[in-house]
């Protein structure tokens, strides 16, 4: 699942739910994280920790820092992704 | 070499425990839970268990082998609105943990306690032969901590080989929780609501991590360490904040209003699971804040405290490099909402 694009969208998705204990399809793309969704600051902290335990990446957390929504959750992800392939 | 499992291992003393422990040779292991912080444990050469605290065999399976366990994960509660039952979790998550300790064998534990836990004295610097005789009345912080510290002594009487760290407040680097580094977030931001004044005693967590490893080392079973550093009024730490890194500072409010505030934001932010910018617990330290003897621990662990400037520099770099002092733009210092506990956005 987390081996393709759609996999690792899935996936930040779902963890965004389960962070906010929320249902996962009330989490969307262009949702903000802060302003939408509440997703406050240490909860960001648990997102990237659970995003690199799952991807077994190190999220670097200056650029985490710059997402404002869900999508932008989900490409950065796939950024990283992709710089450490 | 010599293995720690280091308990909240991913926190803020915990964190600075597991570079004292590698630094000093050590091998270490922590425990994690689901979701757990670990985004700053994964560039550090230590094995992460998962762990259910739930199941005591998952806990005694983690402890077996290791030459000392750390137990730097005290419950700090959220809120102080349920005192009753702020302590009965604390009190089960510490038996938890010695009770494990006991049947895994471990040759020692050090835990980590507060200096909120200690008795009010005048006249002389506090020590850790100051304990209330009584659970302390009026704080929640304050109950749970002396609560958590007799609840492990019991396991003292029962051969377990214990030894108690007393901090103050500490300061530096990776508090990614915002506990005293409040005080200099908020006023760098310029986020800081309100504040009280009174004496506060900080110390550098850097040098309170050694303490441990030292504690582990040395420590005699039973023994008892105060961590003090310096005591400080905080109108002075404040002033002093904000002319070493800038930013803004609200006028000081007076104590009863500062309690009577602090409960009203806690209740407010339970009921949407939220943080307040200053809680209960800090001004209840700031109302209960004396000078700090380590008297003990320097004889016995060769503790020093470092300069209180050199701590707040090293904490202000921290915040900085991880963002946590970047500000909105567009809103005026001291009449934003209550600073959220972690790092801002750039906007």
């Amino acid at each position: 699942m987390l081996e393709t694009p759609d996999g690792r969208r899935s996936r930040t998705i779902e963890l965004i739910a389960e962070i906010l204990e929320v249902q996962v399809d009330t989490v969307r793309p262009p949702q903000r994280l802060r302003e939408d969704l509440g997703l406050d600051s240490l909860q960001s902290l648990e997102l990237l920790s659970l995003l690199g335990e799952e991807l077994r990446l190190e999220l670097p957390m200056e650029e985490a820092l710059e997402l404002e929504t869900v999508e932008d959750a989900c490409a950065f992800v796939e950024r990283t992704v992709a710089a450490n392939a | 070499m010599k293995r720690a499992l280091v308990i909240g291992g991913t926190g803020f003393v915990g964190l600075n425990l597991v570079d004292a422990l590698l630094a000093g040779g050590w091998e270490v292991r922590v425990p994690v839970r689901r979701h757990s912080i670990t985004l700053f444990l994964r560039s550090r050469e230590v094995e992460r268990v998962r762990v259910d605290f739930d199941e005591p065999d998952q806990l005694r399976g983690a402890m077996r082998g290791q030459d000392a366990v750390f137990m730097a994960a005290g419950h700090y509660p959220r809120y102080s609105l349920d005192p009753a039952r702020e302590i009965a979790r604390g009190v089960e998550q510490t038996r938890a943990v010695a009770n494990a300790a006991l049947r895994a064998d471990v040759p020692g534990l050090v835990y980590t306690s507060s200096t909120g836990s200690l008795a009010h004295v005048e006249g002389r610097a506090v020590d850790e032969g100051d304990v209330p005789p009584r659970r302390p009345e009026g704080s929640t912080y304050r109950a749970v901590k002396w609560a958590m510290e007799r609840e492990v002594e019991r396991f003292v009487g029962r051969g377990l080989r214990v030894v108690t760290m007393i901090p103050s407040g500490c300061v530096g680097p990776w508090d990614a929780r915002v506990g005293t580094g409040r005080l200099i977030v908020g006023v760098v931001r310029g986020e800081l609501p309100f504040w009280v004044d009174g004496t506060v005693d900080l110390v550098d967590v850097a040098d309170v991590a050694r303490a441990h490893v030292e504690a582990a080392r040395m420590g005699a079973a039973g023994a008892r360490y105060c961590l003090g550093g310096h005591a400080v009024r905080v109108s002075d730490l404040l002033t002093t904040v904000r002319a070493r890194y800038g930013g803004a500072l609200p006028e000081p409010i007076p104590l009863a209003e500062a309690r009577e505030r602090a409960d009203r934001e806690e209740r407010e932010a339970a009921t949407r699971r939220g943080r307040v910018a200053v809680p209960r617990e800090l001004v209840d330290l700031v109302e209960h804040g004396q000078p700090v003897s380590s008297a003990a621990a320097a004889r016995d662990l060769g503790f020093v405290a470092r300069p209180l400037e050199a701590s707040l520099d090293r904490a202000h770099a921290w915040f900085e490099s991880q963002g946590y002092l970047r500000t909105p733009k567009g809103r005026d210092a001291c009449s934003r909402p209550p600073m959220d506990a972690a790092p801002a956005r750039s906007s």
